[in-house]
């Protein structure tokens, strides 16, 4: 009997899970507390610059 | 459930907190404040701190300023590592704002490269998308683009545009479903350990047997030590973008959705500390 390695849709979604869980503990660590800082790229209209 | 999409969106919108302070030896005419800002994580130091530069060139001579670089507790920061590279690494158990020194005297040849201009960034950028696109077509599909399409990317990065720079990214991100991945995955692991900057080695995103390859398979194949445990207890963290994805996550997945914008996997294996 052959072992499968392939991935089941329960160990799909843990993987998935925690990374989306991760990814929003790392915004409430690294950015919530801090919005009041000024940002550094400013969000002006996008414009292609192109030669003339 | 929460779309994989959103997972662009998250990694792209990640910030990192920071105070720039001046370096204590610099020559200025007045005291210097430090200067605090949101650096992206996916960008890249000397492609978002005109303001700071701005802000420490007031309080200092003109004949005392030369090309800025950036230390933090001692280590020269490269500007060519995204940002948020350069944090897990170096900085990722420290509190937050992330305290950096800003330095214009004494530039670091031997640690840095430099960075005269935003085109030498646009360059370095574009060269990484590049490699990255030989690994996983054959560098088929940026070959392909139009110059504007490889402008679109770097307008994209340089102005924080998530929608513009994807419109065109997502070309890089496709591969033929009868092959179920990239060719190979690009990826770099860093070590702060090692003497070796990183290591990249070609590693294909599907088994022989066409299963998916993990995390765990990557470590074990190119960095062994990072999941090795001594005494049943983990030694390394394995982070990307500030995360710690499980093991048995397939990489082509990784690839797909926590690469950063100029296409690679930034791996840090970072040691824990038993203080």
């Amino acid at each position: 009997q052959s072992m499968s390695l392939s991935i089941t849709p329960a160990q799909t979604a843990v993987w998935r899970k925690q990374i989306f869980e991760q990814l929003s503990e790392r915004t409430k660590r690294e950015v919530d507390s801090f919005r009041h800082y000024e940002q550094a790229v400013e969000q002006s209209v996008w414009v292609k610059k192109g030669n003339m | 459930m929460a779309d994989d999409k959103d997972v662009l969106r998250d990694v792209w919108f990640g910030r990192i907190p920071t105070c720039f302070t001046l370096y204590q030896e610099e020559v200025t005419e007045r005291e210097a404040d430090p200067y605090y800002l949101l650096l992206p994580r996916v960008s890249y130091l000397t492609l978002v701190t005109d303001k700071v530069k701005k802000h420490f060139q007031k309080v200092m001579k003109p004949e005392d300023i030369g090309e800025m670089w950036f230390e933090y507790e001692g280590t020269p920061l490269k500007w060519h590592y995204p940002i948020g590279l350069l944090f897990d690494l170096h900085a990722s158990h420290t509190a937050l704002p992330w305290s950096i020194t800003v330095h214009f005297k004494d530039f670091p040849e031997k640690d840095l490269l430099h960075c005269p201009s935003n085109s030498v960034i646009e360059a370095h950028f574009m060269s990484s998308i590049k490699e990255a696109d030989a690994l996983k077509h054959k560098g088929q599909v940026i070959n392909e683009m139009q110059k504007k399409d490889h402008k679109q990317l770097w307008m994209g990065l340089q102005n924080d545009k998530f929608d513009q720079f994807w419109a065109i990214n997502r070309k890089l991100m496709e591969y033929p479903a009868e092959e179920g991945g990239f060719r190979y995955i690009p990826f770099r692991i860093y070590q702060t350990v090692s003497e070796r900057p990183f290591i990249q080695k070609l590693f294909r995103p599907i088994t022989a047997e066409g299963q998916p390859h993990t995390l765990i398979d990557l470590l074990k194949e190119v960095s062994p030590f990072a999941v090795s445990q001594g005494g049943g207890e983990k030694k390394y963290q394995v982070v990307i973008h500030g995360i710690e994805p499980m093991l048995e996550t397939p990489v082509q997945w990784l690839s797909e959705h926590l690469s950063y914008p100029d296409n690679f996997l930034h791996i840090s294996v970072i040691p824990i500390s038993t203080d």
